[in-house]
């Protein structure tokens, strides 16, 4: 029983993930993060941040795949703190919540 | 649906929360990975520290907080001690006064040229000899001249004492050069004149803006003539406004003009009426005076007699009276032709003929 109810969770959010990208919801959403995101200065952070990486590891021989263990990390930390001291989370939860029972219903 | 009917069993708000979280976790590591592949790609391209300054600059541009200086560095008064090389002149000027003294310097400003005019001008006056007076009547007669104008603004009222007869006249009988520019006359003439009212105020010495040396007979006549004449108390000038100056009365100008001129004198206003008379007195002076110049041969002997008798020039009114009323008409080209006296029913000013040194017809006629 647990598991089928694991399995519908997962079914659900399937399915929300599914509805929303063909939408088009979930590009509109991500413009909205960024623009937030860097509004709160979250952007500037993590450039700061990766302008230091660099200079330790050197210009010539920065990857991809280093700059994203370094920074991602970092960048969901901060964002959570930022977005929640900054603006109130409500603003996207309650978007989504929305969305979601117009969606749902 | 089936979907449907899971949402609707498993809605709570709890569950919806987490979903949202979830979405909203989602979202940022794709911004992340966004960001990161940026930065990558401007890493690589090159452009990634271009926004950077160097750290030398950044501690030449750095915010100065000390006292007496500005967040720049610079001090406050620094531009005034600091002195330029005028290009023009070599000299070294403040830096402060630089520009002023360029704008004269090079004769290009709005001030500059009118300080050049006036200077020209009191230099010219300053300079000129007899010789030069057509110059002068030059800068006279100019309209645009900073003198003249200045000349026009102070005199407005009054007849021009600087007009080219009486400038002439003046630099004839003075001893010194006379400058005819307004400025310099009226502090010359006001201190003679007020010698000259110290001395004896009953006498010539009463100018009219002219010195006191160059007030002949003959230039008392005409000022008389011309002008109210009327002796103002407390300057113990005459006054120079026209013959109708409504300042003083007519009883006035002929008490001054009896006095000057003998008790038969007569003033020009009244010349309407008594045209005849101020004729009679102009022949007879101006007989008189040709006589003792060039010998005139146009008089007739009456007049010839009569003016004998005088034995002075343009002074002897009273004696001449009776007989020179018969020769009237005759004479009367005479008095227009170059006499010194203007007294007579000739408005118009003549030319003056060079006036002969007689500085002691006034002690003959008393």
């Amino acid at each position: 029983m647990v598991v089928s109810k694991m399995n519908k969770d997962a079914q659900m959010r399937a399915a929300i993930n599914q509805k929303l990208i063909e939408t088009g919801e979930r590009e509109r959403l991500k413009e909205l993060l960024r623009a937030k995101l860097i509004e709160c200065g979250w952007k500037d952070q993590l450039k700061a941040h990766c302008k230091e990486v660099i200079k330790e590891k050197g210009l010539e021989h920065v990857t991809v795949d280093d700059l994203v263990a370094e920074i991602t990390p970092k960048g969901r930390v901060c964002s959570v703190f930022r977005y929640w001291t900054v603006h109130s989370n409500n603003e996207l939860q309650i978007y989504f919540f929305r969305y979601l029972y117009l969606f749902l219903y | 649906m089936k979907m449907e009917e899971m949402s609707l069993s498993g809605l709570d708000n709890s569950k919806l929360e987490a979903i949202a979280q979830e979405i909203y976790a989602d979202l940022v590591e794709d911004s992340c990975l966004g960001f990161c592949f940026e930065v990558h790609r401007a890493v690589k391209c090159g452009y990634f520290f271009l926004d950077d300054t160097d750290p030398d600059s950044m501690k030449d541009f750095e915010i100065v907080d000390q006292p007496g200086l500005d967040i720049f560095g610079q001090v406050f008064n620094q531009w005034k001690s600091k002195e330029c090389v005028c290009p023009n002149c070599s000299r070294s000027i403040a830096a402060s006064r630089f520009a002023p003294h360029l704008e004269k310097c090079l004769g290009m400003g709005r001030n500059s040229s009118r300080i050049a005019n006036r200077r020209i001008a009191n230099s010219n006056n300053m300079n000129k000899s007899e010789s030069d007076q057509e110059d002068n009547d030059d800068i006279n007669d100019n309209d645009w001249s900073y003198g003249s104008e200045k000349k026009g603004l102070w005199y407005l009222p009054f007849q021009n004492p600087n007009s080219p007869r009486r400038s002439k006249s003046l630099k004839h009988k003075n001893g010194f050069s006379v400058c005819t520019s307004a400025s310099n006359t009226l502090p010359l003439l006001f201190s003679s004149s007020g010698e000259l009212s110290n001395s004896d105020p009953f006498k010539y010495n009463n100018s009219t803006g002219i010195s006191y040396e160059t007030l002949g007979p003959e230039e008392l006549r005409s000022l008389l003539t011309t002008q109210c004449g009327v002796i103002s108390e407390h300057t113990k000038k005459m006054c120079t406004r026209s013959l109708r100056c409504p300042q003083h009365t007519d009883e006035q100008r002929r008490a001054v003009r009896i006095y000057f001129l003998g008790p038969s004198a007569v003033l020009p206003e009244v010349e309407s009426s008594l045209d005849n008379d101020s004729f009679d007195m102009t022949d007879s002076q101006a007989l008189i005076s040709r006589l003792q110049w060039d010998g005139s041969s146009d008089l007739s002997p009456s007049d010839s007699g009569s003016s004998k008798t005088s034995e002075n020039q343009g002074w002897g009114l009273g004696t001449n009276s009776s007989e020179s009323r018969k020769t009237k008409k005759k004479k009367s080209h005479l008095s227009l032709v170059g006499t010194a006296s203007g007294l007579g029913s000739n408005k118009k000013k003549k030319p003056k003929p060079p006036a002969p040194p007689t500085p002691s017809i006034y002690d003959d006629i008393n």
